[in-house]
């Protein structure tokens, strides 16, 4: 469980540090690892662990804050919520699946074979399905 | 005709020269397997003809610097020239700096892409002390033991004792029956043991922590070694202050003490060089995690800065152990620290010695 733990980051890449700081962990906790009440490493354990600056982390954390999934107050560290499913709007619902659709062909598109996309969405789907 | 002790202080010098050139010989070797004189390489670059006459130019500026270095500690201790032995003793630690930037500005040019992945572990970290309480405070108890001994047998103290010997073995420092004269000594350790400790505390909790090899063995974590050998530094200052300590009893520091002290740091060095190598060979086995620093920020090779890494502590790219992130305020605030601390402990207990 420990090993799965890890966050990846890639210093090179044109998306923003702070944003792959925020979407390898909100993965993390769709994915159920962390239970409510747990702690994430400080903003300075994480800075000094992946080599960036810490107002990186803090504004990753901020953001996640703002999400629902952390709750950080003074003192207290940065510790995991357990966040209601908000519930989305048609717009947002109709936005996503198009998203999705279209990462999919980009994917194709860039040589991701069709069945491994499928035996991996296979999988995404049986994590979300648990409760 | 050189006195007798003149001898052996000059011998001592002379071996501290050999045992800080063996460890500048061996300390490129000592790098992670993509790391050559602080530049990111191929792992198999070491073995290429490149590396190989990198490495025997970099050894021969070496034996050139440890030899003046030899040279003039030699005529120091003949001429009893504390200048002149200040000197070789500064020439012994700038020259084979020097020769260590000359080697890594030649190794710039071989050069690879360091990986630009970085990954972080989100388990809670052990916030337990190195090596435990008990291996911690032990120490701190031989210093204790020490104390006892003197305060049991004060009465067989002198009322001026010597506490600092010449260039010519003769004592040139006492020191009186008081509370800090006689106990300024095992204070002065105490207190070098517990910044040692502190700084084993924060390195092995506020360094850098590499995922691929936390799960790996005891061994592969540079930071577990690191911790063992400060344990081991403290453990020697211990029984070196001790031994000092106990000199208003002794009268001297007698040679079989010194001969113990060194077979013990002799020891200890065998031993630190077998960790080390089991740690690179699991470094390998690891797939050449990098230590998480870009090339461009290790300057002359020696001094990391890099003010985009909230890293204190980064280890260091040529030889053992861990420096500091010169960009980062706490890290000259803890530079001030280890520089005044014994500095401070050092001027009161001089303070107390009469000439």
């Amino acid at each position: 469980m420990a090993n799965t733990r890890t966050l990846r980051i890639d210093l090179a890449s044109p998306r923003p540090v702070y944003e792959q700081i925020v979407s390898g962990l909100r993965t993390v906790f769709v994915s159920g690892e962390f239970a409510p009440g747990e702690q994430l490493p400080t903003v300075r354990q994480l800075a000094t662990d992946l080599g960036v600056h810490h107002n990186t982390v803090a504004e990753s954390y901020r953001v996640l804050a703002e999400e629902g999934w952390l709750d950080l107050r003074r003192g207290r560290g940065a510790v995991v919520l357990d966040r209601r499913e908000p519930k989305p709007i048609t717009a947002t619902k109709h936005g996503f699946a198009r998203r999705l659709e279209e990462l999919v062909a980009k994917a194709i598109t860039d040589g991701v074979p069709r069945t491994a996309l499928a035996s991996h969405m296979a999988g995404l789907a049986k994590k979300l399905a648990k409760p | 005709m050189i006195p007798h002790s003149q001898i052996i202080f000059g011998g001592f010098l002379l071996s501290v020269v050999a045992l800080v050139g063996a460890a500048l010989w061996s300390l490129p070797a000592w790098s992670r397997p993509g790391i050559f004189f602080s530049v990111t390489v191929v792992p198999g670059f070491r073995g290429t003809t490149v590396a190989r006459q990198l490495l025997r130019s970099y050894r021969i500026e070496l034996l050139a610097h440890l030899t003046i270095s030899f040279a003039l500690i030699a005529a120091a201790t003949g001429r009893r020239a504390v200048e002149l032995l200040v000197f070789g003793m500064l020439w012994l630690v700038v020259g084979p700096l020097v020769a260590i930037s000359r080697a890594h500005a030649k190794a710039v040019p071989h050069a690879v892409a360091h990986s630009t992945i970085r990954e972080a572990s989100l388990a809670p970290r052990s916030t337990h002390l190195p090596g435990g309480w008990l291996l911690q405070s032990a120490p701190f108890a031989i210093l204790l033991v020490a104390a006892a001994y003197l305060a049991a047998h004060w009465n067989q103290i002198p009322e001026r004792f010597p506490v600092h010997w010449g260039i010519n073995g003769q004592p040139n420092g006492w020191s009186t029956r008081t509370a800090i004269g006689v106990y300024g000594p095992l204070c002065f350790g105490a207190g070098m043991v517990a910044m040692i400790s502190a700084l084993s505390y924060g390195t092995s909790h506020a360094a850098r922590l590499i995922p691929a090899e936390a799960g790996a063995e005891r061994t592969a974590s540079p930071g577990d070694r690191i911790a063992l050998v400060l344990i081991g530094v403290e453990f020697f200052l211990a029984a070196m202050f001790s031994l000092a300590g106990l000199l208003p009893l002794t009268g001297s520091p007698g040679a079989m003490s010194i001969l113990v002290l060194a077979g013990g740091v002799i020891v200890f060095a065998v031993l630190l060089v077998r960790w080390q190598s089991q740690g690179l060979a699991a470094h390998a086995a690891a797939g050449h995690p990098g230590d998480g620093t870009p090339d461009a920020c290790w300057k002359l090779g020696l001094f990391y800065y890099n003010p985009d890494d909230a890293a204190v502590f980064v280890e260091k790219r040529i030889g053992f152990g861990y420096t500091v992130n010169f960009a980062r305020p706490a890290a000259w605030i803890l530079l001030l620290i280890t520089l005044l601390l014994p500095l401070g402990l050092a001027v009161l207990t001089i303070t107390n010695q009469r000439h």
